[in-house]
């Protein structure tokens, strides 16, 4: 037994690895790229050496993984929430296929949006999927529930959800490790109907799916955390599930000993121990991190009133954003504390947002770009993409005007130029690019589609925190010459301010010339330099 | 014993770097932890926090609830100001004095410095000009973990401890400078608690000490009790607000004649 201080997302990377791992795949994504950043630090130490090379999106990344799993081995799949939406066709139907090797999918939510652009709930997923989701309140359990995961996804045969949200993801605490089990052997799966989900197969495999939920019901209504305190037939009650009891103990503190309390850790829903709890209480508190998920189906979308729900549906906590130890006071009508006052604290008081760092390419390129746009009138538009150039959209730059997820500026730009728009503008980087933008880019190509792509390529994932890009330089030339756009057409631009006026005239150039074009905008990020450094090291280390 | 900090600044001032020292020499001196921290997106130059807990018990919640804090420890001080609603009445606020303007609305430094200088407990120092003196640019956050250490409830050996681990692969030369670093602004931290509990007048301390260059041990009594006496003068809160303004750092001997001219 050892002792560790760990943020919850290290806590699931050594849960994982001391759980017999063999490999690991991600998509780099806040709060979800310390789980692999962690696994990649000890892969080498492992026996054998896990395998931790960054995958080119999530769907990829959970592909990979549902691989080992066939070969027998134990996989983990990281990712934040969104990155699941990319995974979503694998993660559906693997869960018919079911697990062979161990297969979990550690994602992590972002409630109140810290680094995201939505804030969905993970829980539905695995609802929807039909498969466990494990659900940790704290570090320790974070490294305990990524061991049990495996054993769960080994023991029924399916894949099984981790949903971390950001405050426990991104918190440390001290972590208790207990001994490692041995990896797996190579033992692949034996029929080859299970994971050939052709119709007359599938059928089977969804019928297999649907008959290990007895099971997996049995599992949670049996679980140590879903833990059900009744106190009395006329207390009220209070379902709390995951980080959220955290939150609900600092804010309640000794009044929750006049609760029935069920707290939920494990899913599918416990309903035994919830119907114990709703027959038990006067009235029932939903308090859960994220969307109501519990709450509508505890409520039935809040048609059931008998005993009567509060939770997020009826406007007794916030719909939207984190809950914390004062949101819930407030909530059960507590006071919150009184701070020190400070007499013109206000006034000398402003707001700081994240900005792009000094000598940062993409101010270059976004100059040119406005530039180059400046006497088109008012009406143009730039469809932009995930990274740190989406800060383009602030100001001074306020240069973009869309980001929706990753890689929907060009399919966007695409639509826009077939609504008429032109010029139909849009920028993302080398990193989204890869992730998703290859396939739009492909359409364009087919059609010679009248947009211009400005690929602003810095080597680098630089806003989550600089991790390997899988192209860059001449190689994203190549790709998307591959893709089918002429070579002509695609042109590579210097973004420092020394080349403004050049860069300026070829941007007008090409937005001139009907038809696709491809800019290329590069210049390696420069708070990642040493790391950009690295990487090119390895690369040639390593040839593809 | 419960124990919560807000540690703050500007994305890239080293303000995890400070809350992993904090983390490790608490949990070796017995305590239970929680440290939630910001990364990602605000760290691009954005505002950026870490909560840190300590507790002899079991902590729950990772969040610090409001009016909780019994510190605000900040690398910039209009940062120090963002998070004072989870500061307890009673809390400190510890902080540089160097302002990072890298918004165009950044408040007027005088009325900023005004506001700042009338909280009740206050340290206040020039982590720039120590971190200089101590011969590591970088080292603004750690003079201000190093002025923060006397009023934490973690031992200074414990924290200097796990500096060292954090600089250890930078070489013997970082560390001692980070060490010095360090015990400069606990020098400057402890001078502050001094003259403030001797009742020297808190506005005049803090315009005072950001000016002072320390040395990497405490102040002894007797300079402080000197100290003290001529800060408890009617008119002392002139020379300082003159002492503030010329931004000219001086030893304690040359400041406390320039207080006395």
């Amino acid at each position: 037994m050892s002792e560790r201080i760990l943020l919850g997302d290290e806590a699931v990377a050594l849960g994982a690895i001391d759980a017999g791992i063999s490999a690991a795949y991600a998509y780099p994504g806040t709060p979800s790229t310390e789980i692999f950043e962690t696994i990649r630090r000890h892969a080498a130490s492992a026996s054998p050496p896990i395998r931790g090379l960054w995958s080119t999106n999530e769907k990829v990344a959970l592909e990979e993984g549902v691989g080992v799993s066939y070969a027998g081995k134990r996989a983990l799949v990281s990712m934040k929430h969104v990155g699941l939406n990319v995974a979503a066709d694998p993660f559906m139907n693997v869960a018919l296929a079911g697990a062979h090797g161990g297969l979990v999918l550690a994602v992590a939510d972002d409630p109140s949006m810290h680094s995201s652009q939505n804030e969905q709930d993970s829980r539905f997923f695995a609802d929807f999927a039909q498969v466990p989701c494990l659900e940790p309140a704290d570090q320790q359990e974070c490294y305990a529930f990524t061991r049990e995961a495996f054993d769960l996804s080994e023991k029924l045969q399916v894949p099984v959800l981790l949903r971390l949200v950001t405050r426990l993801a991104h918190s440390r605490a001290r972590v208790t490790l207990s001994p490692p089990r041995a990896q797996n052997e190579a033992r692949y799966v034996a029929d080859p109907s299970t994971y050939t989900l052709i119709p007359s197969n599938a059928k089977r495999a969804y019928g297999r799916l649907l008959d290990k939920q007895a099971a997996l019901v049995d599992y949670a209504e049996r679980h140590p955390a879903n833990a059900l305190t009744l106190r009395g037939e006329t207390c009220p009650g209070i379902l709390v599930s995951g980080v959220a009891w955290n939150y609900l103990q600092e804010a309640l503190g000794p009044r929750l000993e006049q609760y029935n309390v069920l707290r939920i850790g494990v899913y599918p829903l416990p309903v035994q121990k919830i119907r114990q709890l709703l027959d038990a209480s006067t009235e029932v508190w939903l308090v859960e991190e994220g969307y109501p998920f519990i709450e509508r189906y505890v409520s039935a979308l809040g048609l059931m009133r008998e005993p009567p729900i509060k939770g997020k549906l009826t406007g007794h906590l916030p719909r939207s954003g984190e809950l914390t130890p004062d949101v819930l006071r407030r909530s059960f009508g507590l006071p919150v504390g009184e701070s020190l006052q400070i007499p013109g604290l206000d006034d000398v008081l402003v707001g700081r947002p994240p900005r792009l760092c000094e000598a940062c390419p993409h101010d270059d390129a976004y100059i040119a770009i406005k530039e180059a746009i400046a006497d088109m009138g008012n009406d143009v538009r730039v469809m932009g993409d995930i990274g740190c150039y989406a800060l383009g959209y602030l100001k001074p730059h306020q240069a973009i005007h869309s980001c929706l997820c990753m890689g929907a500026s060009i399919g966007m730009a695409i639509g826009a130029a077939h609504a008429g728009m032109n010029p139909a503008l849009c920028v993302i980087g080398d990193s989204t690019f890869t992730h998703s933008g290859m396939a739009p880019l492909l359409d364009a190509a087919r059609e010679n589609t009248n947009i211009k792509v400005f690929i602003l390529d810095n080597s680098i994932v630089a806003m989550t925190g600089g991790q390997p890009t899988m192209a860059t330089d001449e190689q994203v030339v190549d790709l998307v010459a591959g893709l089918g756009v002429p070579r002509e057409r695609i042109r590579v631009v210097s973004p420092v301010p020394q080349k403004k006026a050049e860069n300026v005239r070829i941007i007008r150039d090409e937005i001139a010339r009907p038809g696709l074009a491809v800019i290329i905008a590069r210049r390696a990020c420069v708070t990642y330099a040493k790391v950009i450094k690295e990487h090119r090291r390895e690369r040639k280390a390593t040839p593809a | 014993m419960n124990y919560d900090l807000v540690i703050c600044g500007v994305g890239g001032q080293g303000v995890l770097s400070i809350a992993w020292v904090i983390d490790h020499a608490a949990v070796e001196a017995g305590f239970q932890l929680k440290q939630p921290e910001v990364h990602g997106m605000a760290q691009r130059g954005g505002a950026v926090s870490a909560f840190v807990r300590i507790s002899d018990a079991p902590i729950a919640s990772d969040l610090i609830p409001d009016a909780a804090a019994s510190m605000v420890l900040s690398v910039e001080p209009m940062e120090s100001l963002r998070y004072v609603k989870m500061l307890r009445p009673d809390g400190w606020i510890v902080t540089d004095v160097t302002p990072l303007k890298n918004v165009a609305t950044y408040p007027d430094t005088a009325k900023l410095f005004d506001v700042l200088f009338s909280v009740p407990r206050l340290i206040a120092v020039d982590a720039g000009a120590l971190a200089h003196k101590a011969g590591t640019v970088k080292a603004h956050n750690v003079v201000m973990l190093g002025a923060a250490a006397s009023l934490l409830p973690v031992p200074a050996a414990l924290i200097e401890k796990h500096l060292r681990a954090l600089f250890a692969d930078k070489g013997e030369r970082i560390v001692a400078a980070n060490i010095d670093a360090f015990r400069m602004g606990d020098a400057a931290g402890r001078f502050t608690a001094a003259l403030v509990a001797g009742g020297a007048p808190q506005g005049v301390v803090a315009r005072v000490v950001p000016r002072l260059v320390f040395e990497p041990r405490t102040v002894p009594a007797s300079v402080t009790a000197a100290w003290l006496e001529r800060l408890r003068a009617p008119d002392a809160n002139v020379a300082a607000a003159r002492i503030f303004a010329s931004t000219e750092t001086l030893t304690l001997d040359a400041c406390l004649t320039a207080l006395s001219g």
